[in-house]
């Protein structure tokens, strides 16, 4: 091998450890005994794994609760935002060029406010609405598709589609909603799966809605219990990775799905 | 197509529910007093006064300045060396690409809880690590500048969108620019500064610009749950002073007031990449 290659192969296996090691982290301090006083060297590796810890943290944050809220979001948000992101792409792909214009322009515009810059305003909202304290609030993101970044992707693909397609659409008569309902929605299957594995991911992990606009304990939801964890002794620090690791699981399960189709986008163009 | 506008109508109801009206809400509310329990009380800018004698509101004015200065070069540079790595079609290259994004993948919480205990001075491989070699004890997060360094390196490991949109950049350069190159013998590491850099160059400075916009985003929950915002107010971040005035204090006027200063910042962050950008375009 050459210098140049054996520089290459130390720098892919620099790369791989970097990122492989908060998950690999994670997992191994998941699978450490709690309440030891701190150890006196290096002792990473867990003998033998406390597979317990994954019980014991049910027991000490009402997690199965918080899981079963974080799933009603999920169940509710995912679907809302395909169906407004992929309504609002073809608006994109198939409108004439004013539309366009502003749609793009109102979505770039969208992803450059800077999110806590919202808090505020929404609490407002949300308090004087009534969303206060209900789960509706967490949902709610869906309405703008949670991230403009799905419509615009939604945009791309139906942009590829044959433009004889749409004539011929026009030429049957069919108006805006039928040709989204007959012929674009079902080719953008794909992209479909894609933003709703992203969208899935997102409300799973969103930490900051619920802290802000939840109250009471019986709505919060999977990662708020992380936040009663962090509270927990260090020496615990086995019982409270085992609670990330559950909420991490779902996240990153769906990533790994959705980098499939991420990646060929990304990099096949 | 005619009417194919009422698609987007969804859409647009969205943004201007969760997007326009609470950013003129924002404003609004930045002039009045305003505790949630009473109603808002008109106040003029008095809000925006009191910052100017507010020291905590300049300290976490100058943390985010680090924060920013600190995590936004390092995570665009790790962005763009990862995709330049990894942009090869090969098996390795192929296998690492999800590996570079799966920390971004991680519930920011969770990670959180995963620094709590990796920097833990007592239970942490961190310092369990330095003490077996030998290299004394090991404390990042009582020392001020360590806790503002610790975190703002810590953000480098989500670095997943960048990336992507830096392997994209990378992988529209036509490959007849490096045949060219290679044809005038040019050395790798002429390739990379004269054709490669050049022509990634504004993908890098969008991807820097959001980066600061985010970066309002990215240090909030660590210093919320890593560092408490401390030690002695050195990752109190403007985000956490506005969650804490807003939320913990329940001071919605100088909360949105605070609001109203991220959102200049954010607007100046973005004008000024906006004008590079031209300035790279037209010559």
């Amino acid at each position: 091998m050459s210098r140049r290659g054996a520089l290459r192969a130390l720098a892919l296996a620099l790369v791989a450890l970097v990122f492989s090691l908060p998950p690999a982290l994670l997992v191994v301090g998941s699978l450490r005994q709690p309440g030891l006083p701190p150890p006196d060297g290096f002792d990473l590796v867990p003998v033998p794994p406390r597979f317990s810890n994954y019980e014991s943290v049910f027991a000490l944050v009402p997690l199965g609760r918080m899981l079963l809220n974080s799933v009603i979001v999920v169940v509710l948000a995912v679907p809302l935002t395909v169906l407004i992101a992929s309504l609002a792409g073809f608006a994109i792909a198939a409108g004439r060029p004013r539309l366009r214009r502003l749609l793009i322009g109102a979505s770039v515009l969208a992803l450059l406010v800077p999110a806590g810059a919202l808090w505020v305003p929404r609490f407002v909202l949300f308090r004087y609405s009534g969303m206060q304290d209900s789960l509706g609030a967490l949902v709610a993101p869906a309405l703008m598709a949670t991230s403009p970044f799905y419509v615009l992707l939604f945009a791309l693909t139906y942009a590829r589609l044959p433009a004889t397609l749409l004539d011929a659409a026009r030429v049957e008569g069919l108006g805006p909603w039928r040709t989204w309902w007959r012929i674009a929605w079902p080719l953008s299957r794909p992209t479909a799966f894609a933003v709703a594995l992203l969208a899935f991911a997102v409300h799973w992990s969103n930490f900051i809605d619920p802290l802000l606009y939840l109250t009471s304990s019986e709505r919060a939801t999977a990662p708020l219990g992380l936040r009663a964890l962090a509270t927990l002794e260090p020496a615990n620090h086995g019982i409270f990775l085992a609670g990330a690791v559950i909420v991490t699981l779902p996240a990153v399960i769906a990533f790994l799905i959705a980098s499939r189709t991420l990646f060929a986008r990304a990099t096949e163009v | 197509m005619k009417g194919a506008g009422r698609l987007a109508w969804p859409y647009l109801a969205g943004l201007a529910l969760l997007v326009a009206l609470p950013a003129l809400l924002a404003a609004g509310i930045s002039l009045t007093e305003f505790s949630a329990l009473q109603p808002p009380v008109f106040v003029g800018v008095a809000n925006f006064a009191r910052m100017l004698d507010d020291e905590l509101f300049w300290t976490s004015l100058g943390n985010s300045a680090v924060y920013v200065a600190v995590s936004v070069p390092l995570r665009v540079a790790a962005a763009a060396g990862c995709a330049l790595l990894l942009a090869r079609r090969t098996r390795p290259a192929g296998a690492l690409r999800p590996l570079v994004y799966l920390p971004t993948a991680i519930p920011e919480p969770a990670l959180a809880l995963l620094w709590l205990w990796v920097l833990n001075p007592l239970y942490g491989p961190l310092a369990g690590a330095l003490r077996a070699l030998g290299l004394g004890s090991f404390d990042a997060l009582t020392d001020p500048w360590s806790a503002r360094i610790a975190l703002a390196v810590l953000a480098a490991f989500q670095i997943g969108e960048g990336f992507v949109v830096a392997l994209a950049a990378r992988r529209v350069i036509p490959t007849s620019l490096y045949e060219a190159a290679a044809v005038d013998g040019a050395r790798p590491g002429q390739v990379l500064r004269r054709v490669t850099l050049p022509l990634m160059a504004p993908a890098l400075l969008l991807l820097g610009g959001r980066d600061v916009v985010l970066g309002f985003q990215t240090s909030f929950v660590p210093a919320l749950l890593v560092t408490e915002g401390g030690p002695r107010y050195a990752t109190t971040y403007l985000p956490v002073y506005a969650y804490r005035q807003a939320f913990s204090y329940f001071r919605l006027g100088y909360g949105a007031a605070l609001s109203v200063v991220m959102f200049a910042l954010s607007a100046g962050a973005v004008y000024v990449l906006y004008r590079l950008g031209r300035r790279w375009r037209y010559g």
